[in-house]
């Protein structure tokens, strides 16, 4: 520990620990247009100069570290000098256009000015040529108001891995730009908005919408991905302009990816739902809240009577609160009787949970964000985690900055396999296999623990691994054994390890095998079951499958179910189900789950469709009665995410038209149906939450288990289909809600087929042009980048955008296994 | 190896190769060869003699005998008086300047006579492309000795006692930086040589690398040796193609001869060394700058701590020592701390390079002890101020440095002394100036070198010396204002400050010593709107002053714009309207006739109404 004086103040700090932040930890005031914790320290504004005593030269506080008796002053005459003119001469070629400026009122260099400056320069001189402002779809870099404090350019670079901006040019024309001065593409995280201490770089969207202080500011929870960061809300007049993330708030601590930032507009999407809508000869027209509700309930009843309760089933959301989805689970099990209750976390997180009592006994997987520090390797294993969970691949770069070898096992290219340690190219959809013949290497090199041995299936593991030899795995997914070899011992011999990967709807290179696998790698080394992380897919994913939207719920209630419930799988797949009516409160199965025409054919052939979401979807086109409900930033609840951590969700504008709550709709219903439920208010039903989770999440014996997987290689390229489709999110969406935000829609509004440059050039592929996408499922139109992150023989497209139906081309996954699929890419003649 | 007779010592450095030394090694090859002495006389090409105002040189060994001004129309009567006849060839020789008696030998000639050869040691006796011919100068001895007899600790002992101090411009002690270096644990570490001069007018180290470059490599082993570094670069400028080239030889050299690589000498040391080329920005002489270039990032320097010494180049352990410093090293393991410290000062012990320019009659490469009063250095060795003028100041120290004037003279140079001036020692660029500059103009030179080569990464250096530069472009041009000098002083002030690396933090330097030592000139360049000197020429009108004028007609004749009129034995006349204000009749006019007067003086009306009729 360090003892120093600031400001006659006895600071104690740790070792290591800046003059600056040791002074902002203990609440003193250091003035600072450059720094930023999350940065290495730069030293260019020199506001942040201190006296320290004994020292005749001045010390920049940002990257001077505290020492032993070390007596610092912040503020003396000198300094203020010092500042005072630093500020002079940054605003001499600053304009002084703060009236125009969106920044006015929360601009750093503005409130420094206030602060230090004086009223009059001395210098009315040359000022710097104007250089040209960089417009992009939703960032706006107004250069001659940049001071080159150079926090994007880092910002970008060190902390977003990105480096899409640089310092152009040296010394006074020096200016912040894209290479070549073109216009600004990149992740558009926009976090360059929020650490710019300027209005040089402002979010598009909100340009010209009020000023920072009409801004009214509410925290809450960002409504995409699992990682749950805080989004800052800025509201005017009931309606959200912007949202930011503000430094140390919440567990994302101030980081934003683009979703979040730019993507809460979808709450203002034209097709938003305003009144309840009926199906009347053959056509939805609005009705009254009653008169639907009436509706249901005689048409539930009826099917109820005729069929019986267990012929009825609902799908619950990630997208909607724990309130909301335990309330739908509560309606179908007190009200319907039944157990058929049911979400799209049967393809991603349903799966892990299942891996992880197979493997550890255990009930709950939650991830942590922060784990990734102090890993000596990390293994990211067929997973884009900078796309789907992106604040969270934040910390695996920043751990690899700080010293963790990061080996990344991807067939195509990304963010992490550009910053990796190591990068094994494998062919999609063989993680599995690889897996295996990492713990194979391990056996043979005797690198296990083994205690491990008296686990249950050590022997069926080891007798399964038996053809995992290293060219067989190297034949399986086109790695050569040097590099196989290499990333297995790197794994092995370090002292602390995460083996990282997602899984969700939206990607189909991984089914439960890989799970299991990875499951068996972590056991053979008598890991613990923190050394795998998965983190659940979409912000209340986790919440929804803790609330009970899963059938074989016995645990959760005193009542069990004969049969036990079905899930999503039967309930849209299996003509031969029998069910006869389905309500599904905020998921579009239609355009997020794979095989999209025996969806349809599934939907159509149902009795009763109850649709309840905040826009008219294409499932909902689909439905018997769509039901209006409030998006996330018009209710209150709370969502858990990744880490299973709940964080309240809250209302900070007004509803929709006559939209309701999800929960309340639910409740409605349930009185409608003459069955009070007990539920008037939001405390209520978390007060029930809390006393039915209760015994749930009472440990269960920790039990490591082998489960021995075989590498089961998903649909083989062929002569005919002879592409391998993967499918995997972009950066801008998740799911299928953010491509109703406009402002996201500008940078990607429709599925692209990401083909190799070799592959497009054989089928005489242009970029841009349209193209014809076959498998034996069915067939799209799509256009074709060419990209040179595409490995030949492979194809990615996305899921996100209903027009493209990508989802016809693919079939529902099999025994857990990955959902890779073949196709032909075709040119479109034009006529 | 071939024995001659005699071996020609051609200069082939940079500035004899501008005046023609090429085509006299062409021509003396010529005629040895018609004259049948091929075999028994060879012209050797040699890195830079030093006597760069008096190119092409050449020595003759073993006699000597110093030949200057070398022309190829003087070859061959050259050939054949010394070689064939035997009979020194008079014209060709250094003149003592008063009775311009020929000075045959070289060391009798006054540039050569006040010097003591260190680092230039292998000046112009050996060729640098020879590994050799360095090696026959004792080369690699004390590398040698540094890797088989000596542990590091003894070798940084030997360097911290011999007071070697960084010849790049702050003067730190060699010995405590790798000492620092070398207590740090680490399995990599570097060992840098910076070779990025950037001083407008400085070309010491490029000399060195040309003419020595094998000192310069040497060095780097023993240091390398010393932090226990196994890598290493030269980090030399592309706009130094000859350096680069000889560097690369002799690396090449020292591979082959087992110097570098792998377990040098069987010492079982290891040290790899390439060169890499800067684009010549001047800031990435700065040693985090020069760091982060090698790494191939943008050349800005970076706050320190954490000190190179801790976290230099990719965060390991590295040593940046200028090529000067290096070049000295071998000498000192050799000969020891005390025979270092025989010459120079307490403080400032050794030798320093200089290069030695502007208005001295003898321009060209110099070194001497530590301690030599300047006006040895520019009366003696320099040979004085050009055509007789008045000495006004020397510039030392580059960008960074400063003005001394003529009260100052008797200084003595060292790191203390020169520092007190306000100027530096700096790398060695030493600029004579006579009463011939304006000194707010040679204050606006400066800053407009350094507001250039500023990278733009600190606020106080980015935009402050664009506004120092501003203010005295303002001055120059007639728009100066009162306070101007108080604002020019507190800016300066205040940019030494707060800048973040030494570029900024010495920039103001020439602005504040021009206006301590020649506050004079800036109060008529603002209140009287008159540059003395006559180079602003906004602030200056040229007459003739009619009592002095003999009419010689030398001024009208030299005039470009043909504005001086009159009458052969008459005085002359300036049309101010067509003047250009160039000085050239100031400089041709022997009678001493030409007047500067402040800007719009004497509004010469009459003038005009006379050359109309």
């Amino acid at each position: 520990m360090i003892e120093l004086t600031i400001n006659d103040k006895k600071i104690t700090v740790e070792k290591g620990t800046t003059i600056l932040q040791a002074a902002l930890k203990n609440g003193i005031k250091i003035p600072n247009l450059c720094y930023d914790k999350r940065l290495s320290p730069y030293g260019a504004c020199r506001l942040c100069v201190v006296e320290v005593e004994g020292q005749t030269r001045l010390f920049a506080s940002c990257s001077s570290l505290a020492e032993n008796g070390m007596v610092v002053k912040t503020d003396t005459p000198k300094l203020r000098k010092i500042r005072q003119t630093v500020l002079e001469l940054m605003l001499v070629h600053h304009p002084l256009d703060c009236p125009v400026c969106d920044k006015a009122g929360e601009c750093n260099l503005q409130d420094l000015t206030y602060e230090y400056g004086k009223t009059e320069t001395r210098f009315i001189r040359h000022r710097k040529e104007s250089p040209p402002d960089v417009r992009g779809p939703l960032v706006e870099l107004s250069s001659n108001r940049c001071i080159l404090c150079g926090k994007c350019v880092r910002i970008c670079d060190e902390h977003q891995g990105r480096g899409a901006l640089g310092l152009i040019g040296r010394g006074f024309p020096t200016v912040v730009q894209p290479a070549f001065g073109e216009i600004l593409e990149c992740d558009y995280c926009g976090q360059c908005i929020d650490i710019c201490p300027t209005g040089a770089l402002l979010g598009k969207p909100s340009k010209f919408k009020a000023r920072a202080w009409f801004l009214e500011e509410k925290d809450t929870i960002c409504p995409f991905c699992g990682c749950g960061c805080t989004l800052t809300l800025g509201i005017r007049e009931g309606e959200i302009l912007r949202s930011r993330g503000k430094e140390d708030n919440g567990i994302s601590e101030g980081n934003l990816c683009g979703r979040g930032r730019f993507g809460f507009d979808y709450i203002y999407s034209e097709n938003r739902l305003k009144t309840p809508l009926i199906r009347k000869n053959g056509e939805l027209v609005p009705a009254s809240w009653d008169e639907a509700l009436v509706y249901i309930s005689d048409n539930l009843r009826y099917i109820m009577t005729a069929h019986g309760s267990s012929s009825i089933s609902a799908i619950g959301s990630h997208r909607c609160t724990n309130e909301d989805n335990y309330m739908l689970q509560k309606f179908m099990r007190d009200v319907i009787g039944s157990d058929n209750i049911d979400s799209s976390a049967v393809f991603g997180y349903a799966l892990v949970e299942k891996a992880w009592e197979m493997a550890f006994g255990e009930n709950r997987h939650k991830i942590k964000l922060k784990s990734p520090f102090g890993k000596e390797v990390i293994f990211i294993l067929e997973s884009d985690l900078s796309i789907t969970h992106p604040v969270f691949a934040l910390n695996i770069l920043r751990a690899k900055k700080e010293g963790s070898h990061l080996i990344v096992a991807d067939s195509r290219e990304t963010k992490l396999t550009r910053h990796g340690s190591q990068w094994l190219r494998i062919k999609p959809g063989t993680g599995a296999a690889l897996l295996n013949g990492i713990m194979k290497i391990i056996i043979d090199k005797g690198l296990f623990d083994r205690q491990m041995v008296s686990s249950r299936y050590f022997r069926n593991l080891e007798a399964v691994l038996k053809d995992y030899t290293p060219q067989a795995v190297c034949r399986i997914t086109g790695l050569n054994e040097e590099e196989l070899i290499t990333a297995a011992e790197a794994y092995v011999r370090a002292k602390s390890r995460m083996l990282s990967l997602s899984i969700s709807v939206s990607e189909n290179t991984k089914g439960l095998d890989t799970i299991l696998a990875a499951t068996n790698l972590v056991n053979l080394l008598n890991d613990s079951p923190d050394t795998l992380q998965i983190p659940a897919e979409y912000c209340n994913t986790q919440g929804a499958y803790q609330m009970g939207v899963r059938p074989i719920s016995h645990q959760l209630s005193a009542i069990s179910y004969q049969p036990e419930g079905k899930d999503t799988l039967e309930m849209l797949y299996n003509e031969d189900s029998a069910i006869h009516a389905l309500y599904i409160m905020g998921d579009d199965p239609v355009i997020t789950f794979p095989d999209s025409t025996k969806i349809i054919n599934r939907l159509r052939a149902l009795d009763f469709l109850v649709v309840q979401d905040i826009a008219l979807t294409e499932t909902a086109k689909l439905a018997h009665v769509v039901l209006p409900a409030s998006s996330w930033a018009e209710k209150d609840g709370t969502f858990t995410n990744a880490e299973g951590i709940t964080q309240k969700v809250c209302k900070v504008v007004a509803p929709t038209g006559q939209s309701m709550p999800d929960w309340q709709i639910i409740r409605n219903l349930a009185l409608r149906m003459g069955k009070d439920i007990g539920v008037r208010n939001l405390e209520n039903i978390q007060k029930e939450i809390n006393s039915s989770f209760s015994y749930q999440l009472s440990a269960i014996s920790y039990q490591p288990c082998f489960n021995p997987v075989n590498y089961t290689s998903a649909e083989e390229p062929d002569k005919e289909y002879p592409l391998t489709m993967v499918i995997r999110d972009v950066l801008q969406h998740s799911g299928s809600m953010s491509t109703r935000s406009k402002a996201l829609d500008l940078v990607v509004s429709e599925a692209l087929l990401e083909i190799n440059e070799e592959d497009a050039k054989r089928q005489g592929i242009l970029d841009n042009s349209h193209v014809k996408v076959s498998s034996r499922h069915g067939t799209v139109y799509l256009k074709a980048r060419i990209s040179d992150e595409v490995h030949e023989g492979n194809v990615f497209v996305s899921t996100h955008f209903p027009h493209a139906r990508i989802n016809n081309l693919l079939y529902p996954p099999s025994n857990g296994l990955s959902a890779l699929c073949t196709v032909k890419v075709e040119a479109v003649k034009h006529p | 190896m071939e024995r001659f007779r005699a071996n020609l010592m051609l200069c082939a450095g940079t500035g004899c190769v501008a005046s023609g030394a090429t085509k006299v090694r062409a021509a003396l090859e010529k005629e040895l060869k018609k004259r049948g002495l091929k075999e028994e006389i060879t012209v050797v090409l040699t890195g830079c003699n030093g006597y760069c105002a008096q190119g092409p040189v050449m020595s003759v060994l073993p006699d000597e005998i110093f030949y200057q001004s070398l022309t190829v129309e003087e070859v061959p009567k050259l050939v054949e008086e010394h070689f064939l006849k035997g009979r020194p060839y008079e014209k060709l020789m250094f003149k003592e300047p008063e009775k311009k008696l020929a000075i045959p030998l070289m060391k009798d000639i006054p540039f050569f006579k006040h010097q003591v050869l260190r680092v230039l040691r292998n000046k112009g006796l050996i060729d640098p492309e020879k590994i050799e011919e360095y090696i026959a100068r004792d080369g690699y001895q004390a590398a040698a000795k540094a890797l088989t007899q000596m542990t590091s600790e003894e070798v940084i002992k030997v360097i911290k006692d011999s007071g070697l101090r960084g010849r790049g411009g702050a003067g730190f002690p060699t010995g405590l930086k790798w000492e620092f270096a070398s207590k740090v644990q680490s399995k990599v570490k570097y060992m840098l040589c910076n070779g990025d001069e950037g001083d407008p007018g400085a070309f010491m180290d490029r000399s060195v690398m040309e003419a020595d470059p094998h000192a310069v490599i040497e060095g780097m082993i023993i240091g390398a040796k010393a932090i226990e570094a196994h890598n290493g670069y030269i980090y030399v400028r592309a706009e130094y193609p000859l350096a680069v080239k000889r560097l690369q030889m002799a690396i090449e050299q020292c591979y082959d001869a087992g110097l570098l690589g792998k377990n040098i000498l069987d010492s079982g040391f290891d040290f790899d060394l390439e060169i890499y080329q800067g684009a010549g920005a001047f800031v990435c002489g700065e040693e985090t700058a020069l760091m982060r270039s090698i790494e191939g990032k943008r050349g800005m320097p970076r706050p320190r701590p954490p000190f190179p010494a801790h976290k230099g180049l990719w965060d390991k352990p590295s040593v940046l020592n200028n090529v000067e410093t290096l070049a000295q090293i071998p000498l000192i393991i050799l000969n020891g701390s005390g025979w270092y410290r025989s010459l120079g000062t307490e403080k400032s012990s050794g030798t320093k390079v200089f290069a030695l320019t502007g208005a001295v009659n003898n321009i060209g490469l110099i070194e001497v002890p530590m301690g030599t009063p300047l006006r040895t250095i520019i009366y003696d060795i320099g040979g004085g101020i050009k055509k007789g003028r008045k000495f006004k100041a020397v510039q030392m120290g580059g960008p960074s440095g400063g003005c001394i004037p003529e009260s100052l003279l008797d200084l003595p140079v060292t790191y203390e002394d020169i520092v007190k001036t306000g100027a530096i020692m700096g790398s060695g660029g030493m600029v004579v100036m006579d009463d011939n500059n304006c000194m707010v103009s040679i204050a606006k030179f400066f800053l407009e070198f350094t507001a250039d080569e500023s990278c733009g990464k600190c606020v106080p250096c980015r935009v402050g010396t664009r506004i120092l530069l501003d203010m005295l472009a303002d001055i120059t041009e007639g728009r100066g204002k009162e306070d101007d000098i108080e604002t020019l002083q507190d800016l300066s002030r205040d940019i030494i400050t707060s800048s973040l690396c030494g570029l900024g933090q010495t920039a103001p330097n020439p602005i504040l010593t021009t206006i301590r030592y020649f506050m004079d000139e800036y109060e008529s360049h603002i209140s009287q709107k008159w540059c003395k000197a006559g180079v602003c020429r906004d602030l200056c009108t040229f007459f003739i002053d009619e009592e002095l004028c003999k009419g010689c007609g030398a001024c009208l004749r030299a005039c470009p714009s043909k504005a001086i009129i009159g009458e052969k034995k008459k005085p002359h006349k300036i049309i101010q309207e067509v003047c250009v204000y160039c000085r050239t009749c100031y400089e041709t006019c022997k009678f001493n006739s030409i007047k500067i007067l402040p800007a719009g003086a004497h509004e010469p009306k009459h003038m005009l109404v006379e050359t109309k009729t």
